[in-house]
C-alpha cells in the first residue's frame, strides 16, 4: 500500500507531474477511465490531465490501453492509475542521482573556481582568466571561491545515500 | 507484538549476527524457549542459523534474512526532491545548477536538524 502522505512520495509525484498533476491523481476515479472522464471528475484542465497522464505512463505509473470503437473506427485511450511500483522508481532515482552527484564531485575536486563577490556569476580557472578575472556582468574583481563545503555535503550524502 | 516479533526484531538489530545464547537473555526467556522460537523462525526462513562458538562456548549465529529496506528519505534535501527526477533537461551534473540548489539546500537541512536536536 502507498501512503499518499509520505513526503518522499509526494516530492517525487510533484517533481514529476506538479502540484496540480497531484491533486489529479489524489481525485482520480478508479479503474479504467479517459481523460475526458478524469478532467470531468477532478476539475483539472484536460490540457494538464494530458500531460500529467503521459508522464505517468512514462515513469511506469499509469497504465494506459487502446481501443478501437467497431463501427466509427476512433480510438479510445484508457488510464489506469498504478503506483504499485514506485518503489522500483524511487531506486532508480536514487542510483540516478547517487551517479550525477559522484560527477559534479570529482568536476568540484578537480577544478578551481572563482565567484563574483556580488554572487553575480561563478567560472572555473580557464573562464575566468579568460575574462580576465572580472565579472562580466558587473565588473567586479572575481575572488578565489573555497569548495571544500560543498564538496562535503556532496560526500556525505553520496556515503548516506550509499550505505542506506 | 508476539514473542517471535520480538525476537525477530532483536535479531534484526544485529546485522552481523547475534549468538543464540546472548539472544535469550537479552529476551529474558529460558533458553529452551529460545530454541522453540528459533525453530519456528526456521521454518518460516526469516532466519538463518550456523554453528559458531562465543567465548569457548558451542553456540548458533542467528541472522535475519529480512533485507533492509532503502531509504528514499535522502532523495529530499530538506523538501526539494532529487532534481534529477524527470529532468528534462540536457544532463550536465558538473554545471546543473537544480543540481547546485539541491546540495545547498543540504547546509540549510543540517543546520535545521541540528536546531531541533539542540532544542530536545
Amino acid at each position: 500500500m502507498i501512503d499518499m502522505n509520505d513526503p518522499v512520495i509526494r516530492g517525487y509525484l510533484i517533481r514529476l507531474v506538479g502540484e496540480d498533476g497531484l491533486a489529479m491523481i489524489e481525485e482520480m476515479p478508479e479503474g479504467e477511465v479517459t481523460d475526458e472522464q478524469i478532467a470531468q471528475a477532478t476539475g483539472i484542465l484536460l490540457n494538464i490531465v494530458r500531460r500529467t497522464l503521459f508522464i505517468l505512463n512514462e515513469n511506469k505509473l499509469a497504465i494506459c490501453r487502446r481501443e478501437r470503437d467497431a463501427s466509427s473506427g476512433w480510438l479510445t485511450y484508457l488510464w489506469t492509475l498504478d503506483i504499485s511500483d514506485i518503489r522500483k522508481q524511487l531506486i532508480k532515482e536514487r542510483k540516478k542521482l547517487i551517479k550525477n552527484l559522484k560527477i559534479r564531485k570529482e568536476f568540484e575536486e578537480s577544478n578551481v573556481f572563482y565567484i563574483c563577490p556580488e554572487g553575480c556569476i561563478r567560472m572555473d580557472f580557464k573562464q575566468a582568466s579568460d575574462a580576465v578575472f572580472m565579472c562580466m556582468e558587473c565588473g567586479e574583481d572575481m575572488i578565489h571561491e573555497d569548495n571544500t563545503p560543498f564538496i562535503q555535503l556532496i560526500d556525505e550524502r553520496i556515503k548516506n545515500l550509499e550505505s542506506r | 507484538m508476539g514473542i517471535e516479533e520480538t525476537a525477530l526484531e532483536v535479531i534484526s538489530k544485529y546485522e552481523d549476527g547475534v549468538f543464540q545464547n546472548q539472544l535469550w537473555k537479552e529476551l529474558d526467556i529460558d533458553s529452551r524457549k529460545c530454541s522453540r522460537i528459533i525453530s519456528k523462525l526456521l521454518k518460516d526462513g526469516l532466519i538463518t542459523r550456523e554453528p559458531a562458538v562465543d567465548n569457548g562456548a558451542r553456540t548458533f549465529l542467528i541472522r535475519t534474512t529480512r533485507k533492509e529496506e532503502p531509504s528514499f528519505e535522502l532523495l529530499l534535501s530538506g523538501d526539494m526532491f532529487s532534481p534529477c527526477a524527470g529532468c528534462r533537461d540536457a544532463c550536465q551534473p558538473e554545471s546543473c545548477e537544480k543540481l547546485t540548489a539541491w546540495v545547498l539546500n543540504l547546509s540549510q537541512e543540517n543546520s535545521n536538524n541540528q536546531e531541533v536536536s539542540e532544542t530536545e
